[in-house]
């Protein structure tokens, strides 16, 4: 796995990445894709590997942990990115890098409230009907409950998608679900399917992010929304040492003592360092394609939502 | 499950008809591939590059455009493919014009849904693209109410602009100032008629804090349009009174006319004429108490040197 990290020397994997960045640098371009794995640099091919490992090793407690680490917040997260999102019944959703299905389930929920409160306000507004009317719309209710609407969760990791189907199961949620292996640079799907896209706290874990996106182009619909949440660049300088210091100093420690793991969360801070910033992930959006792309700051930059439209 | 099946072969379907497009125009940027929405990312991509086109420069990249006003609706590479208000191409437009005829598009569906993202989400539909488009917008519909009191600002300018042409081209009287200021507001009105049961919603939506500058804005401006065309040429403070009064004028029955359940409004086109008749006599009413004063205070001048010349207190004489 990640040669010579051992636990408590945090510090030295740091120097030991800038040094590596010195060396390639002075080296020039390296002959073979040479990318990143948290600071240490690794091939491609080695990067989906050990990414590989790591969600394998973290599904089981892939909630627990996310709870421990943004001391819950990470809920109010996914539920400002699905509440932007703004689905209305009918929507198709793609959830990429869905693993344990926390977006899906969100937007379940809201499409059903959103359909609730449309059949309610059909009844108000038509004031003579007759009960078989009523009754009909009741009906109309327990039949369609979602409108029609489907989320299709994708990852890449067999076992974050068990653990995903097994919370399902656990919290009730079968209709409009359905779960795929894929990988996010190379989807199973056909051109122009979905209406919206979203990668929460994914595409930081994808190796090409340029193919990614691309790949959220061409399976949305004319007019859909492409929305990526995940962990970014915090200007505030007071809040960022104060963040780099939780960051490195707690939560691998935190790792370790709930999930066994400190190497696989070692490897979740520096990722977040390394992924690129604000301004930058809105430009490769654009390249890709997409119209209309802005991002939003929550908690001042340590998470971004950022959004572009297929236009 | 069927719809799905039928809108995929449909987008299907439309894919080959863009591929034939993409071939086509492989002239523009051959570095993409004849990917299927090739099309689409080139064009995003020289508008990028470019500043927005303006229709001028439109002109040139299609010769075989049938459409005599291109900023209006979107155009297409070749004029076999054309389709009846629906899924066009939108290549060669800007986001801001795609966003235009979205909203215009969304209005025939307020009435059924309000004001709200749910209405600009059927419009977009009309249009050939996902529901999920309307998350341009703000959630709440402000762009949508504003796009339609901008539309309507502009169709009254056209109005009066005819009628001044035909005044001066001598096929109209030219009409006293009651009465065309009566005819103004009147016909702006009349334009909220179709969404009169749900513009309460858009006037409380109008004055929402963060509308109220784009708001005031199109109300200011109307009014200004509106006073112009009716001849006014004051440098004082006329300018700023008249605008004030027309303004209240015309609040005043935008407030009447949402509870008139008379047949065609006749009672709000009464207070209207009411309203203005009032503010007409309000201004010769000025001038009169302006000269009563003068000649007033005229009286208590000669009053006052009578009365000192009787008393014998005016020495000078």
């Amino acid at each position: 796995m990640a040669a010579g990290l051992r636990p408590g020397r945090a510090l030295l994997s740091r120097r030991r990445g800038a040094l590596c960045a010195l060396l390639r640098a002075a080296r020039g371009l390296a002959a073979r894709p040479e990318t990143h794995f948290g600071f240490q640099n690794v091939t491609e091919a080695e990067r989906r590997e050990k990414i590989y490992q790591v969600f394998e090793n973290v599904a089981e407690k892939y909630d627990v942990m996310n709870d421990s680490m943004s001391l819950g917040i990470h809920r109010v997260w996914k539920d400002i990115l699905v509440h932007k999102m703004n689905p209305s019944p009918g929507t198709l959703l793609v959830d990429v890098a869905g693993g344990t299905g926390d977006i899906a389930f969100r937007f379940l929920n809201y499409v059903r409230s959103v359909r609730e409160r449309q059949l309610q306000q059909k009844l108000r507004n038509h004031q003579n009907l007759s009960w078989q009317e009523i009754s009909k719309s009741y009906q109309e209710e327990k039949s369609n409950p979602l409108g029609d609407s489907q989320v299709v969760v994708c990852d890449i990791n067999k076992e974050m998608l068990k653990a995903g189907m097994q919370k399902a199961q656990h919290l009730g949620y079968s209709e409009g679900l359905s779960w795929v292996l894929g990988n996010a640079e190379e989807l199973p799907f056909d051109d122009d399917k979905f209406d919206v896209y979203t990668i929460a706290f994914g595409i930081r874990n994808v190796t090409r992010i340029d193919l990614a996106l691309q790949e959220a182009y061409r399976v949305l619909k004319p007019g859909g929304r492409f929305l990526c949440l995940e962990f970014s660049h915090v200007s505030n300088p007071l809040l960022s040492r104060l963040y780099d210091l939780y960051s490195f100093q707690v939560i691998p420690v935190l790792g370790e003592v709930i999930a066994g793991d400190w190497k696989s969360y070692q490897y979740l801070v520096e990722s977040i360092r390394r992924f690129p910033p604000q301004e930058e992930l809105k430009a490769m959006i654009e390249d890709a394609g997409f119209l209309k792309v802005d991002y939003q700051n929550l908690n001042s930059g340590i998470v971004a939502i950022h959004s572009g439209f297929k236009l | 499950m069927a719809a799905a099946a039928a809108g995929s072969l449909r987008r299907a379907g439309w894919r080959l008809w863009r591929g034939r497009a993409g071939l086509r125009c492989q002239l523009y940027a051959p570095q993409q591939g004849l990917h299927a929405s090739a099309a689409l990312r080139r064009a995003s991509e020289e508008q990028r590059k470019d500043p927005p086109p303006s229709p001028s420069t439109q002109q040139q990249y299609d010769p075989q455009q049938t459409d005599p006003h291109p900023e209006q609706e979107a155009w297409n590479p070749q004029s076999s493919y054309t389709g009846q208000g629906g899924q066009q191409s939108e290549d060669y437009e800007s986001e801001e014009q795609l966003q235009h005829r979205i909203l215009t598009a969304a209005l025939e569906f307020v009435p059924e849904h309000g004001w709200t993202a749910e209405a600009i989400a059927e419009g977009a539909k009309t249009l050939g693209l996902s529901a999920a488009a309307a998350g341009m917008f703000h959630s709440d519909g402000s762009e949508l109410i504003l796009h339609f009191v901008s539309q309507c600002n502009s169709k009254l300018s056209d109005l009066l602009e005819e009628e001044q042409k035909q005044v001066q081209l001598g096929e109209a009287e030219k009409k006293p100032t009651d009465q065309f200021l009566r005819d103004a507001v009147e016909a702006r009105l009349r334009m909220v008629i179709p969404y009169i049961e749900k513009w309460p919603q858009a006037v409380s939506i109008l004055l929402l804090p963060h509308n109220i500058p784009s708001s005031l804005n199109l109300l200011t401006s109307m009014i200004d349009d509106i006073w112009h065309h009716a001849g006014d040429q004051s440098t004082d403070i006329n300018w700023y009174t008249r605008r004030a009064v027309l303004t209240g004028i015309y609040n005043t029955t935008e407030l009447v006319m949402m509870q008139d359940t008379s047949p065609d409004f006749e009672d709000t086109w009464r207070f209207l004429e009411n309203r203005v008749a009032d503010a007409m006599n309000m201004s010769s009413a000025a001038q009169q108490v302006q000269s009563t004063g003068k000649a007033l205070a005229q009286g208590l001048m000669g009053a006052a040197v009578t009365i000192t010349n009787l008393t014998g207190l005016n020495q000078r004489r």
